[in-house]
């Protein structure tokens, strides 16, 4: 697996007129699990369309440096990412609804350098969300949440990334699910040796599997620490995640 | 027993019809089912491909199935430039269900006033050895002109269905119309492959043309005959299924064939439009349709 990094810097971005994000600047480095945590509205989810290739920033940096290597990331579309290496499990899921699971997981694998791991991938896959092998011939919109949040994550892992983002992995599940979902980030995290950004509001689910976070709020990096730092930070406690 | 000769010709005759019913309905069933594309233009270029057939014939003696073959990447080509003519003035500003019917009506009319103008409304034909011929197996006859396009309906929808289910261009094209933002964080790029998707669908038309006027002779108003049928096949299969296109295929070819043969020929073109408002009222999604 190729060492990535991703590394935005001063990134301004919005929507039309109104600007969402004021001088974000964040580092994801290989083999880590980062944290974007922040309450709804934020700009968590425009921070990684920004890295994408979804909303184009109005300045600032985003690349992705490999092996000595640095690559700007501003200006390409958002399937350039994926062979990149570069992988978002999006907000919402969006899977194909009236696709079976395996096409859908089938269809994560369209990246050319995914082709030839797709056994390899799938049988991954499936030892990490059982569910989805004994239900491969189901209508991917007929299954509950947190199925459709494995499918999603799994679809996602079929194309070899080295970068995974996540955007809101919790959002409609069951705190149950919510827990299982997000450890089973972790292990295929170390198994993959993948590099992991996930956005979150679920503080105390995200700073499980987390080395570092950052806090955004109304478009701005509020804190960054590692994760012991942030569960101690009492700014972070009382304000932000409403503890 | 000559009523059970007469059922199992008919019936026979039934099936090779369906055979060829499935090719002249696949690109409607993609366009509409998978791309969301309105193409009722669809029969034209089947009679456009009918005409290519002849010409060739006519001219240089080729067999209708070989220049079906020739033209079927003419045939592409000219379904991608038409997807991006469409996609230009209409998908991309989000105009496209009621102006693309519009615009794909207007296409209709110039294909079939350009036949009308370069050939006149003469019934044409084409000639090969084989055609006025038949096997028989038992008291059935199978004539070649029915047999042939039978074959190659069939080894067409094979081909797309493998196409469809087998390579990653094809699943993305089943997955196009239900979310194109999400295919791109596939890494595809819907544009490309919706522009692959209406070529190929375009493409079948040069096959399905060639097989058309082996079956019998062809004139340029032709189409309009078949645009009751073809979305009879295309409602029936469930919109988008290829293996639901062959089956409701065969069903309308076997359904005409003994209308005609009991009732008199008159009445099988009735039996498309029955069959189309019986799919609609008892399963709209088809038999097949997810
Ligand atoms: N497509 C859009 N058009 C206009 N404004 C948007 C759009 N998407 C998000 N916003 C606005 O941008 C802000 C940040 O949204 P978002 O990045 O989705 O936050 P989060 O993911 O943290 O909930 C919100 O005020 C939201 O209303
Ligand atoms: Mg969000």
């Amino acid at each position: 697996m190729v060492g990535s990094r991703l590394v935005l810097r001063d990134v301004e971005a919005g929507y039309g007129a109104v600007r969402v994000l004021h001088g974000v600047s964040i580092d994801v480095n290989e083999g880590e699990t980062v944290v974007l945590l922040g309450t709804n509205g934020n700009g968590k989810s425009t921070l990684i369309k920004c890295i994408m290739g979804i909303v184009r920033p109005e300045r600032g940096e985003i690349a992705l440096e490999r092996d000595g290597e640095r690559i700007d990331l501003i200006g390409r579309a958002p399937e350039d990412m994926v062979h990149l290496g570069i992988t978002l499990v999006p907000e919402g899921r969006r899977l194909f609804p009236k696709l079976t699971v395996e096409e859908n997981l089938m269809l994560g694998a369209f990246r050319a350098a995914a082709r030839r791991d797709i056994a390899k991938n799938l049988d991954l896959c499936f030892e990490a969300f059982p569910v989805l092998r004994s239900r491969r011939r189901q209508l991917a919109g007929s299954m509950s949440g947190g199925e459709q949040q494995m499918l999603a994550i799994g679809r996602a892992l079929m194309s070899t990334p080295a970068i995974l983002l996540v955007d809101e992995p919790s959002v409609g599940l069951a705190p149950l699910l919510v827990s299982r979902v997000i450890t089973t980030i972790r292990d295929l995290k170390e198994r993959y040796h993948l590099t992991v950004l996930m956005a979150e509001q679920n503080f105390n689910q995200a700073v499980k599997i987390a080395d570092r976070g950052y806090v955004i709020v109304h478009g701005q990096i509020a804190f960054e620490g590692r994760t012991e730092d942030l569960t101690e930070h009492e700014l972070v406690k009382k304000y932000y995640l409403g503890l | 027993m000559v009523s059970l000769d007469l059922l199992l010709n008919a019936l026979a005759a039934g099936l090779l019809l369906g055979g060829f019913y499935a090719a002249v309905s696949l690109g409607i069933s993609m366009a509409f089912g998978l791309l969301d594309i309105v193409n009722i233009a669809h029969p034209v270029f089947v009679i456009l491909g009918s005409y290519a057939a002849y010409i060739m014939n006519a001219r240089f003696g080729f067999d209708p199935i070989l220049t079906g073959v020739l033209f079927t990447p003419v045939f592409y080509v000219l379904g991608v430039v038409l997807y991006r003519i469409y996609y230009a003035s209409f998908e991309r500003k989000g105009a496209e269900s009621l102006r693309g019917l519009v615009f794909f009506f207007g296409v209709l009319f110039i294909v079939e006033v350009s036949l009308l103008l370069a050939f006149g409304v003469d019934y044409r034909m084409v000639e090969a050895r084989y055609i006025g011929e038949s096997i028989h197996i038992g008291p059935v006859g199978l004539a070649y002109r029915l047999l042939v396009p039978f074959v190659v309906g069939v080894m067409l929808t094979g081909a797309l269905y493998w196409f469809l289910a087998r390579t990653f261009y094809g699943r993305a094209v089943q997955a196009v119309a239900q979310d194109a933002f999400a295919l791109r964080l596939m890494g595809a790029n819907p544009f490309k492959v919706k522009s692959i998707a209406f070529g190929l669908a375009i493409a079948t038309a040069a096959l399905a043309g060639a097989l058309l006027i082996m079956i019998g002779p062809v004139e340029p108003a032709l189409n309009r005959e078949y645009i009751g049928r073809v979305f009879a096949v295309a409602v029936l299969g469930g919109m988008g299924s290829i293996s639901g296109t062959l089956v409701a295929a065969l069903l309308l070819g076997v359904a005409e064939s003994l209308t005609a043969t009991f009732s008199g020929p008159s009445w099988s073109v009735a039996v498309s439009f029955a069959v189309l408002l019986l799919a609609l009222a008892v399963r709209p999604a088809g038999l097949f349709g997810r």
